[in-house]
Parts: structure tokens; sequence; C-alpha cells
């Protein structure tokens, strides 16, 4: 008890040095640097650098390598012997850093940079997240009945305290529901997209024609198309639940019609169809723990398999992991939720998964299929400086997150968390 | 008929602005405070009140309730500028007569409802009549904020159509004309320090509203914040967790510390939460309160914080007669409260 009451006055002391800090280095005109020395770098996009340094400035990586010189007033991190790699990306999630008892219309205007969730993401190693405004992804699409589209969703940064870094984008894609289960969702979804295809070649016609015939109307735009025309526009791309192979091939039917891009998730049944997939290079969100029986009333394969990343990369699909309950808590489904984020990729690589892939998928793939790898998924200089470093391998099942840092700025350290700096592994 | 004068010879007289005065004299003219000091000369005329023993302290004041109100509608935000807590008053509520009792001589009454909530009513708990109970006519703004693209929309709407129209006496309008020119304090209710984030940005822009945040007890996170913002916040009196720890933070002492100006409020707000708020305050002063921020904090400060310091909150020449005769130190297990004087009349006789 002693023990705990002394962690937390450090928490507070902590917590009111890094205000402090964070004042004061916004303050100053040239900010301080960071190195992060003597680590294992993961990566991503250029291996493993053994012994390596990494240099940060405003915010961003500025230097990578073993021959880096630490500048004398850099403030030194020492990771020796420890795994650097980037913060861990999310690209589905339940509701995280959000707060607001009714219907979020703009995530911007409901973050909460101070959500328990926030603080336990960075514990986590998951600096970057997918999040839509309701809680599950399948009542994400939120007026219910035959609407198959609608709700905004971001991606977010885990700022703990800090709104004004926290937003990266919103929106960064359409909430598509469209299962075969839900027929006239996805009729009403098809009628719309050949609805908004039509209005926006009588649009290119008018354009072309209006100089010449002045006495021509302009196509007044139809109500509520404006997601389907930033679909066709390829603005944005839809987000849709297939999970099993006919939900597949149909939403892939989809891709070949209108040339919308599309991202599944689900795709438990994604193997059978790989090749196809991949010819449309549609990227997935997939949960390689996610079990189905196979399906007694079709011939040919059918259910789950633990080799579904494997074959798919084989195929040269894209494609991020989730665990399958996609949220930090400190109940709940322990061992298959975000607390633990590698051990979903993990055993994609018990399936057969080249480590390096899986790594990818909760890191550079997964912020590819979010839209923001110009800034995170890497070690790679001008990338945004989130950076985490645990005590051994990402895949081991006994590592630990030590450090968090986003933006170059550190927000979480084991040693000084409530929740976990007791747990050593001499016990 | 002359005017009535009172006088009260007391141990202790605790100003709260101006220190604590021994053997000390007040006397009262017309409800109010006309001279206070160790060196008054008592008139003739007045009628003593003997004190000795005892410690008069300011009478309490509450800057945020809704005892005795309809209660919140809850709903969607929206802009209600032109709804009256001062058209539901009923004096004679036994809640009243219990938080006068237990020492509190000013409360606010603040309008349910989310988004532009409507106009409070600063009034004392006791009356003949609705209009009896108010102290002044023109109240104070009430806003329920969370985040939320909705809720933000509604008050910065209100706020510039209102500032495009000043000269309006449209009751949707005048009151948010009256709280920009900062007539009268807007309150405005923001639970989570997430949702104190959206709500700082949003208020920046009118500097010469009087703005107080009615906040909760997370709050102590973003306590750096606040005192930057120079807005006064009140806070209930009470010891809280740290998240999801059985840790204990003193959130009034860390934004006292800080730099915040806090008035607190009773945990509960019901007769019984004002009963017990003394001891509530005396918790917080054993965790750490500075014991004076304590006594201003229950007195001058939501005094200030409703703009009403030149008449309430502490015991000064000029100011209200409100005042209570105790038995000992307020915070002082066992003290009991003798007497209540409300602008200069005993309104409540104690054992």
């Amino acid at each position: 008890m002693h023990k705990h009451r002394t962690n937390f006055q450090f928490s507070i002391c902590n917590f009111l040095a890094v205000l402090l800090l964070c004042c004061s280095a916004s303050a100053a005109a040239d900010e301080k640097m960071t190195a992060i020395k003597g680590g294992d770098l993961y990566t991503i996009t250029s291996g493993i650098i053994k012994n390596g340094t990494i240099l940060i400035k405003d915010g961003k990586i500025s230097g990578i390598g073993q021959n880096i010189d630490v500048p004398k007033n850099a403030e030194v991190i020492d990771a020796k012997g420890k795994v650097v790699m980037p913060g861990l990306v999310a690209a589905t999630t339940w509701l995280q850093g959000l707060r607001s008892s009714r219907e979020i219309s703009k995530i911007a205007d409901s973050l909460d940079p101070f959500d328990f969730e926030v603080s336990l993401a960075l514990a986590s190693g998951v600096t970057t997240a997918f999040v839509t405004a309701t809680s599950s992804p399948y009542r994400r699409v939120q007026s219910s009945g035959e609407n198959p589209i609608g709700g905004t969703n971001a991606v977010i940064k885990m700022t703990y305290g800090d709104l004004d870094n926290m937003l990266v984008k919103e929106p960064v894609a359409e909430n598509v529901s469209i299962s075969n289960q839900q027929w006239l969702r996805k009729t009403n979804f098809l009628l719309s997209l050949r609805k908004a295809k039509d209005y926006l070649q009588k649009l290119a016609e008018y354009q072309k024609a209006k100089d010449k015939d002045k006495k021509l109307e302009e196509p007044k735009k139809p109500a509520e198309l404006d997601p389907y025309i930033r679909l066709l526009g390829r603005q944005l791309p839809a987000r849709v639940q297939a999970a099993t192979a006919d939900d597949i091939l149909a939403a892939l039917e989809i891709v070949d019609e209108f040339g919308i891009r599309i991202i599944l998730e689900g795709g438990i049944e994604a193997w059978i169809v790989a090749q196809e997939i991949a010819r449309r290079d549609v990227p997935l969100v997939i949960t390689p723990r996610d079990k189905q029986e196979p399906r007694k009333d079709i011939s040919g394969p059918s259910g789950s398999t633990m080799e579904n990343a494997a074959i798919l990369k084989k195929a040269g699909v894209r494609f991020a992991i989730v665990p399958q309950g996609p949220y930090f808590g400190i109940g709940g489904m322990a061992g298959r939720d975000l607390m633990v984020l590698p051990m979903e990729a993990a055993f994609a690589v018990s399936g057969g998964l080249d480590e390096q892939t899986a790594l990818e998928a909760i890191t550079l793939t997964a912020a590819e299929i979010l839209g923001v790898a110009d800034r995170v998924g890497s070690l790679q200089v001008g990338k945004d400086a989130d950076i985490i470093i645990l005590d051994g391998h990402p895949f081991h099942y006994r590592s630990f997150v030590e450090l968090t840092l986003i933006n170059g700025k550190m927000l979480y350290d084991k040693k000084q968390s409530t929740y976990f700096s007791h747990i050593t592994h001499d016990n | 008929m002359g005017e009535e004068i009172t006088a009260i010879k007391a141990d202790r007289i605790d100003t709260v602005t101006s220190g604590l005065i021994e053997n000390g004299v007040i006397v009262i003219r017309g409800g109010k405070i006309s001279a206070i000091g160790t060196d008054v000369k008592i008139p003739s005329t007045a009628n003593i009140i003997d004190a000795r023993d005892k410690t008069i302290f300011p009478g309490l004041v509450n800057p945020c309730s809704v005892v005795g109100l309809s209660g919140s509608p809850g709903g969607e935000p929206a802009s209600n500028p032109h709804y009256r807590v001062a058209d539901e008053l009923y004096p004679f509520q036994d809640a009243y007569r219990r938080i006068l009792q237990a020492g509190f001589t000013t409360l606010a009454l603040t309008p349910g409802g989310n988004g532009i909530a409507g106009q409070g009513a600063i009034v004392r708990p006791i009356g003949q009549t609705p209009e009896g109970m108010l102290i002044t006519e023109s109240g104070l703004l009430m806003i329920r904020f969370e985040a939320n693209e909705k809720a933000k929309k509604v008050i910065t709407d209100a706020f510039e159509s209102a500032k495009k129209d000043s000269a309006s006496t449209d009751p949707k309008v005048k009151p948010l004309v009256r709280a920009l020119q900062g007539e009268i304090p807007t309150l405005v209710r923001c639970g989570w320090p997430g949702a104190a984030l959206h709500l700082l940005p949003l208020l920046k822009p009118y500097e010469k509203m009087k703005w107080v945040l009615v906040a909760g007890p997370e709050n102590y996170r973003i306590a750096e914040k606040l005192a930057k913002s120079k807005i006064p916040v009140i806070i209930p009196a009470q010891i809280d967790f740290e998240q999801f720890t059985r840790n204990r933070i003193n959130v009034p002492k860390i934004l006292a510390e800080a730099g915040v100006k806090i008035a607190c409020v009773p945990i509960m707000d019901n007769a019984e939460g004002h009963e017990d708020f003394l001891r509530q305050m005396a918790e917080l002063v054993k965790y750490g309160l500075d014991k004076e921020t304590a006594k201003k904090s229950m007195t001058i400060h939501p005094a200030q914080m409703l703009a009403l310091d030149y008449r309430l909150g502490s015991l000064e020449v000029g100011k209200d007669a409100n005042l209570l005769i105790l038995s000992a130190d307020p915070f002082e297990v066992g003290t009991k409260i003798h007497q209540v004087m409300l602008e200069g009349k005993i309104v409540y006789q104690g054992p």
C-alpha cells in the first residue's frame, strides 16, 4: 500500500513536471533535441538496426542509424538492450478517446485527451488509432434501418492531456454496412451509387456544354448523395464489413462496377478469395484468431483458418491486424483486446506469416490503410516521433512497453505507472 | 421612526477579507454594516447583541445550486436565455429553511437544461413571496456545456447573433447581450477536463464576459490551464479519488495552489449537503487546503463570482449584515451556529 502511495505521488509530480516541460519546450525558440541510444531499432522500412540511435527534433525523427552524432545538449534516453519501434497503429477500435452523451456528429469536437483508455493505449504501445462515432463497428452506420452509409470517423493520436495534437484526420473513410444479410441496405447502396454516378455524368455534360448554350440549367444535386459522390471521386474509401467469401465477392463487384476504393473488415474467409482481392488491390483489416466453422451448405472451402494472413500475404494482399475486442480495458477480454495488439499479430506468425509482414500489419500497413502513412507507421527521417521502447521482442508474450513517445514527447513511463510499475520480470 | 441600529459585541470577528478582529464590535444600520473594529462607538439607541465567547463569520454563499427547482429538462443542447428561474421560485420549501439554518444567506439558483439553460436567480433562502427572495433582479446566465459539435454551435451562434443585436429588447436576446457586456456573470457547467479543453478556446473571444466554470473533480488535471485562463472555478468540497484508483486527491487544494480562484459547494446539492458543508470544508483543510483560502472559497470568492462582492461575502463597512454567530471556529467539530443574521435581522435563533 505504501508503495502505491509513493507511486501516485511520483505520478503527480511527474505529471506536473511533464506539464512544465511541455510549456517550456513550446516556448523555447529552438527546441531541444532528444536521442534514443543503444537499442535495436525495428524500423519496419529498413530492417533492424542493431545498437542504433534515433534523433528527434521538433517532434519529428531527424536522424536514424548506427553512426549518428548526438548533439551535446540533447536529452538522451538509454535504450541499451531494448527494442525500439514505431508506435503501434490500431486499424479498428471501438470508441477510444471520445466523450459525449449524445450522438457525435464531429469527432474533433468530442475528443477527450484525458480518457482513461487513452492512458491505457499509451501503456499498450498504441499511439495511433481509427475511431468511429459509435462504440461498435456494427452500429457504426448511425441511422438504423435501411440506410447503408453514415456516421463520421477519424484517425487520432493518444496524446494524453493534449487536445491540440490529438486529431490526425477526420473523416478518413465512409462507414458502409452492406452485408448480404442486409439486402435492402445493399440495394439502397447500389441505387444511390448509380444515382450519384448519373448526377456526376450530367454535371460533366453540363459543364462541357454550358458555354455554348447559356440556357442550359445546372443539374440539381440529389439530396443525401454527398458520401456517394466522395466515394465515386475516390476521395475517401468505404469501410465495408465482409467476413464471408460471398460478402467479399459482392463488395469486389461494387469496386468493379463503380471504381470506388474499399477497405474490407473481418475477412474471415478472405483466404478463399485471396486472388480476387489481390487483383483489385483491396486492403483488409483482419483478426487471425477469428473462428468460423465451415459451412455445410456450401460446396468448396469455407470457414476460418489460422493460415488466413499467410495465404493473403502470398497472394499479395495488404492487411492490417486487429484483435477481437478492439478496445482498451482493465477488465474484459484479457489477451484478446488492444492491450496486447502484438499478440494478435503473433498468432498470424504461428499461422505461417513472416514476422516482418506481421509487424507491418500493426504499424505501417495499418497506417497506409488509414491514410496516415506519411506521418506514422515506421522509423524514418521526417516522420512523427511516435516511438515505443520495449523490454523484449514485440511478439514475446512477456514483453512490456517501457516508454511511449508521441511527437517526441514522453507520455508513458512504465516505472511511474500506477498500473504496471510493480510488474517486473524478477517475480 | 429612525433607522434600526444593532451592535454585536464579540470575542472574535472573522472578516475573511481583512483578518480577525478580537474583542470587536459590529454596528449595523438599516441592514448594512456601518462600523466594524475594536475602537467603535456604540450608539445609545442600539440594540446590543452580546456575543462574548463567540465568533462572527460572514454568511455562506452558494454560487451554483438547483435546490427547490423543477429539475433538469435534459434533452438536446438548445438556446433558452429567456427562461427565468425567478419565475418558478417558491420560498416555503423546507430545504430553504434548513439551508438558512446551516449558515447560507445567499444561494444562486440555476436552471437545468443543456446548452444555454436560462437565467439564474440570486436569492435569500427565505422570503414571504418569490420576489422577496430575490437579491438582484438581474441574476446570472447559466450554460451547460458538453464536448459536442451541436453544443458548441448552440453557444457560438447565440452569442454571435446577440452581438449584432445589442439594442434588442427581445427576451431571447437581452440576457445574452447583458452577459456579453459583462453586466451579469455567466456560469458554464463543464464536468470533464477534456470538455474544458474544448470550452476554453470557445470562451476566449468574449473578453468582456464574466465567466465562471462549474467544474467536476477531474478538472484538477488541467489546473495550470485553468489558472492561466483566469476563469474562476466552482468545485464540490470533495476529496476525490484518482481515476480507477483509491488514491485520494484534494482537488480544491490542487486548483487553489495552481492559482485558480475557487468557490466550494456542497457535495450533495440538497438540504443535507448544505448541513454537512462545514464538515466537508474542514476535511479539505485537514487534507492540506489553506485555511484562509477555504474560508474565502465559501464567502468572498463566490460573492465575487456572482459580481455581488460589493454587498456580500465578507464583514466590511457598507456590506449587507449577513453573518453567523458561531460558538467557535467554523471548521471545529462541535461548533454551533447560534444565530443567523440576514440584512441585520436575526432569521434563525439556534440552540
